[in-house]
């Protein structure tokens, strides 16, 4: 496999199993807990390094996830006293991991030059350089790890879609017939939390946090369905992938930059053209709305009252 | 400034920086009200990561790597950044969380690319800048906390100029825009104030600490206190207290200081959400507790004293079919009764002793006294609008409005 | 009277000394209360007086404090598929993602089961109570593009396709204008015919008397329950309203001249 293919690939699969979970994150209004779980993860890589001296990628994923799964329990329990909104929890609790793992870097690991650029924030440009021997063919190791994590993504999403959707749109009403929504809540946390784990250690976080927010919060402009909007993150989630390392390559420039610009752009594009919720499609609703009010004012005032039946 | 710092019993560089983590400790307290009260809390964290690609920018217009330029960079791109997150949420139907997680990934996207391309124009002089993410507050100089001290106090009174105004919005914005106030202006206002607190921040504890500097004094603030003009200073106290412990903390334990920091706000944010008087998570808990146990005991003492009224007093057995009540709560109920003394045993039929009787009567006066009210309440003509509180409403009325009750209640009968 | 002694022996919604506080402030006391089946019932009180509340104990989505309910004699948490429940309305998103027709969908979903999907037998089922709410051109529509009563009526529809026998309402005609509310009122007065029992939290008097059978009068305690004949009566009322004197109806005497 070339490396261009192995990189759009890794990048299409990272926007295949954070668009799943995307939606949902923006439909609860939680999107921002990719970007906690983003800092909040260094404490376990510091940890594992102390622990067992690697920095090889399933260990460091696994003391990672532990901490990613910390961080958003710890933000949901903090919201369950009501004294602390969600978005002041999220502020609250991965800032502290954040300081752990500082702390402990510099404490401990000072001297393995444990730095963040490259330990968390994994570059996708090298992520075809680790392969895997599959049925005799060397596959990228990010290619494997990331096909798991969206595989068991679109079993979560597919087998538990209704659920999702009733504790989504009506937490209420579905703990009556007996759907949990602290249990889906929980649940999709977990999996955002390991998505972005796994995530991070190939492609770096940045563009992990944007494939998680931008292509489903451009969705959410663009439909009325809850699949399509699903679907249409996921599509533009490759878009961004495909046409962002075609840029990249171009002018050469980072990668995942220019992958998360391109997503930032046809979240841009969404804001303005989209046929329904875009501010150009508002406004000349408004306008017309408008006109036609002032025609009807105008039939009405007429003596003969032409304008009575409309 | 200097001799501030000289007055201090510190060495210098550790005087500076704990004069500097109390400077931005206050300001960022007292300005993280109007991010944490709008429930944009994370405001901080798009602008923090908005500073990225205002660097870069700054740098490459100016080719210049000095603190101010740098910071003047961070201050604009994180200005543009507010405005783009507003403007967002004004025009659509984006809520505030996705707004904020658009701007901080398009914005730090931005500043990777921007820096990518400082990179490969071959510029040696490009290292460090992303530095600027982590703070360094040991490189802190006594020129810095001028400049910090000049930007905290301009915007601490334009809060104290402008709090009416800002307080209203925050409250409720459509009523603000009703009685003519500039809400949109007051909004970009206040997202404008947090980008000070940030670039102030910036320096000393780093760009994503930052974001917890701005909440956790609020936060705490918000347990302790229920009124905007309370919470406002004392958020900024408890920002000055936990930016001061934290420095002097990382100074002798010769850590970073911006993590300590954050982790000494932590703790004071924990201690406050658990334990805040009235408020905090165990002392309800608590409070629930001794609630329900009284709740419960009262009845089952109503239950024994009706029983005994229509009857040959019961077993527990008797009592729990009569009731409804599990026996097994009910048993746990009669052995709080014996320790309290309030039951007296026949073999296994119950009685009330005779503070156990006087208690009971108390609960039913308490609630003859709820009835009368709900019945002749509204003869009552009350002074005020005060409200009973059903489980004392002698209390809650006051006494002679209590007794009156009792009379109106009498007479009618 | 035969079958009187039936739905007595088996009523809709017992409730048993039920005690629930919001931070100390008692809402519900020791509150015993019974919904026959076969009727339409009203709980009606003052505002605070801890309708929404009974509800909502009844139903398991609050902790209580002491007392229990029953529906159809057994305990919430083993009869869910029993009950219906239609929530006020303001609690959702209205900018969701979702259409009418999946929102009814809803309905199903304690039927279909964990993972499984949703068959075209509950999309029949579906359609037909659309049909009956008469929101069936509605049903591809976005939920947020409805007016207030249309939204109660799908809401009313996502209730019927949970098919239960008890069918619980807080304020349903709450924000709905006056043609929606007679439909409704219709459209319970049918489900009751059909056996089924309608408990309905509601503030006017005068709808309870004009179209409902069964009334509990609520005043965080149980003031008067049973047939609306009897239990509506000035002392009772006065008695549930108290000083507040915020009575609806306009047959009251004059309280204030007193």
């Amino acid at each position: 496999m070339s490396d261009n293919l192995s990189i759009i690939l890794t990048a299409g699969l990272v926007a295949t199993a954070a668009g799943l979970l995307g939606p949902f994150l923006v439909l609860r209004r939680v999107a921002l807990t990719s970007d906690a779980v983003s800092h909040a993860v260094l404490p376990g890589i510091v940890v594992i390094w102390l622990i067992f001296h690697t920095r090889a990628p399933l260990p460091v994923i696994g003391g990672a996830a532990v901490f990613a799964i910390l961080c958003v329990l710890a933000i949901d329990a903090l919201k369950g006293t009501n004294l602390v909104r969600g978005d002041a929890a999220i502020a609250l609790v991965f800032p502290a991991l954040f300081s752990v793992g500082v702390l402990g870097i510099t404490r401990y690991a000072s001297d393995i030059h444990l730095d963040l650029d490259s330990t968390i924030y994994g570059e996708i440009a090298f992520s075809p350089f680790e392969t895997l021997p599959i049925a005799g063919v060397e596959i990228a190791r990010s290619i494997v790890l990331l096909s798991g994590v969206a595989l068991v993504n679109i079993l979560l999403v597919v087998l538990l879609w209704k659920e999702f959707k009733a504790t989504t749109f009506d937490p209420e009403f579905s703990r009556t017939i007996g759907i949990s929504p602290k249990l889906l809540s929980r649940l999709l946390l977990v999996a955002v939390a390991i998505t972005a784990v796994t995530a991070f250690e190939s492609v770096g976080a940045i563009l992990v946090v944007t494939l998680l927010i931008v292509p489903a919060t451009t969705a959410y402009l663009l439909t009325d369905r809850l699949w399509l909007m699903v679907a249409t993150t996921l599509a533009i989630g490759w878009i961004s992938a495909v046409a962002g390392y075609w840029g990249a390559v171009s002018v050469d420039a980072s990668i995942a930059g220019a992958m998360g610009l391109v997503a930032a752009l046809c979240f841009a594009i969404a804001l303005f053209v989209s046929p329904s919720y875009g501010l150009i499609a508002r406004s000349l609703q408004r306008r017309r709305r408008s006109r036609s009010v002032q025609r009807e004012l105008a039939l009405a005032v007429k003596p003969q009252g032409a304008g009575a039946d409309t | 400034m200097g001799s501030l710092i000289d007055l201090l019993p510190l060495a210098y560089p550790d005087a500076v920086v704990v004069v500097g983590a109390a400077l931005l400790g206050m300001t960022a307290g007292a300005l993280g009200v109007f991010a944490v009260l709008r429930e944009r809390s994370l405001v901080g964290d798009a602008l923090a990561h908005s500073a990225l690609p205002g660097v870069a920018v700054a740098f490459l217009v100016t080719g210049a790597k000095d603190v101010g330029t740098l910071l003047a960079g961070a201050a604009c791109a994180g200005i543009v950044g507010a405005l783009m997150m507003v403007g967002i949420e004004r025009t659509s139907r984006i809520r505030p969380d996705a707004a904020i997680g658009v701007v901080l990934s398009s914005f730090f996207s931005l500043g990777i690319v921007l820096l990518t391309y400082i990179a490969s124009t071959n510029n040696a002089n490009q290292a460090g800048l992303e530095k600027y993410l982590f703070g360094q507050a040991a490189g802190l100089l006594e020129r810095d906390l001028i400049v910090m001290a000049i930007l905290s106090a301009i915007s601490l009174t334009l809060v104290a100029l402008l709090f009416r105004a800002l307080k209203t919005t925050l409250f409720d914005p459509n009523f603000a825009g009703s009685v003519g106030l500039p809400v949109r202006v007051l909004e970009v206002a206040m997202t404008a104030l947090l980008v000070v607190a940030v670039i102030v921040g910036l320096r000393t504890v780093g760009a994503i600490l930052m974001v917890a500097m701005l909440v956790v004094p609020t936060v705490a603030a918000r347990q302790l206190a229920g009124r905007l003009a309370v919470v406002l200073p004392v958020s900024a106290l408890i920002g000055a207290v936990v930016g001061v412990t934290g420095a002097l903390l990382s100074a002798r334990a010769e850590l970073p200081t911006g993590p300590v920091i954050v982790l000494v706000g932590f703790l004071v944010v924990m201690a406050c959400v658990l334990l805040a008087p009235g408020r905090g998570v165990i002392w309800r808990a608590r409070k629930l507790a001794r609630d329900r146990r009284r709740t419960l005991t009262e009845g089952v003492m109503v239950d024994i004293e009706t029983a005994i009224h229509a009857g040959p007093p019961p077993t527990a057995a008797e009592l729990a079919l009569v009731s409804g009540r599990d026996p097994r709560v009910l048993r746990r109920v009669l052995r709080r009764l014996d320790r309290e003394g309030m039951l007296a045993r026949d073999g296994d039929r119950l009685h009330l002793s005779e503070i156990g009787a006087a208690a009971a009567h108390a609960v039913l006066e308490r609630r003859n006294l709820w009835s009368a009210w709900l019945e002749h309440g509204w003869q009552l003509q009350l002074p005020d609008a005060r409200e009973p509180n059903p489980s004392d409403l002698r209390a809650s009325l006051g006494d002679h409005y209590a007794d009156r009750l009792q009379a109106l209640a009498v007479k009618e009968s | 009277m035969r079958s009187t002694a039936e739905t007595l022996a088996a009523p809709a919604l017992e409730v048993r000394r039920l005690t629930a506080s919001y931070s100390s402030r008692p809402v519900l006391w020791d509150v015993d209360a019974t919904f026959p089946m076969g009727a339409l019932s009203a709980i009606v009180g003052p505002n605070g007086a801890g309708k929404s509340t009974l509800l909502k104990a009844a139903l398991g989505l609050i902790a209580t404090d002491a007392g229990q309910a029953l529906i159809q004699g057994r305990p919430v948490k083993t009869s869910r598929d029993r009950v219906a429940y239609v929530p006020q309305r303001d609690a959702v998103d209205w900018d969701f993602p979702i259409t009418v027709r999946e929102v009814v969908e809803m309905g199903r979903y304690a039927q279909i089961g964990w993972v499984r999907r949703v068959q075209r037998s509950d999309q029949t089922l579906v359609a037909d109570c659309l049909e009956r709410v008469g929101m069936a051109a509605y049903a591809s529509r976005q939920i947020g593009q409805l007016s207030g009563g249309q939204r109660q009526r799908v809401f009313i529809a996502r209730a019927l396709a949970q098919q239960a026998q008890v069918m619980v309402m807080d304020e349903p005609f709450a924000g709905v204008d006056a043609r929606t509310e007679a439909d409704i009122l219709g459209l319970l007065q049918e489900l009751r015919n059909e056996g089924r029992a309608v408990i309905v939290v509601h503030h006017d008097l005068g709808t309870v008397r004009a179209a409902f059978d069964w009334v509990l009068l609520l005043n965080v305690r149980a003031i008067a329950a049973g047939p609306v004949a009897d239990v509506l009566t000035p002392e009772t009322l006065r008695r549930a309203y108290g000083a507040a004197g915020g009575l609806e109806t306009e047959e009251q005497e004059p309280r204030w001249a007193a």
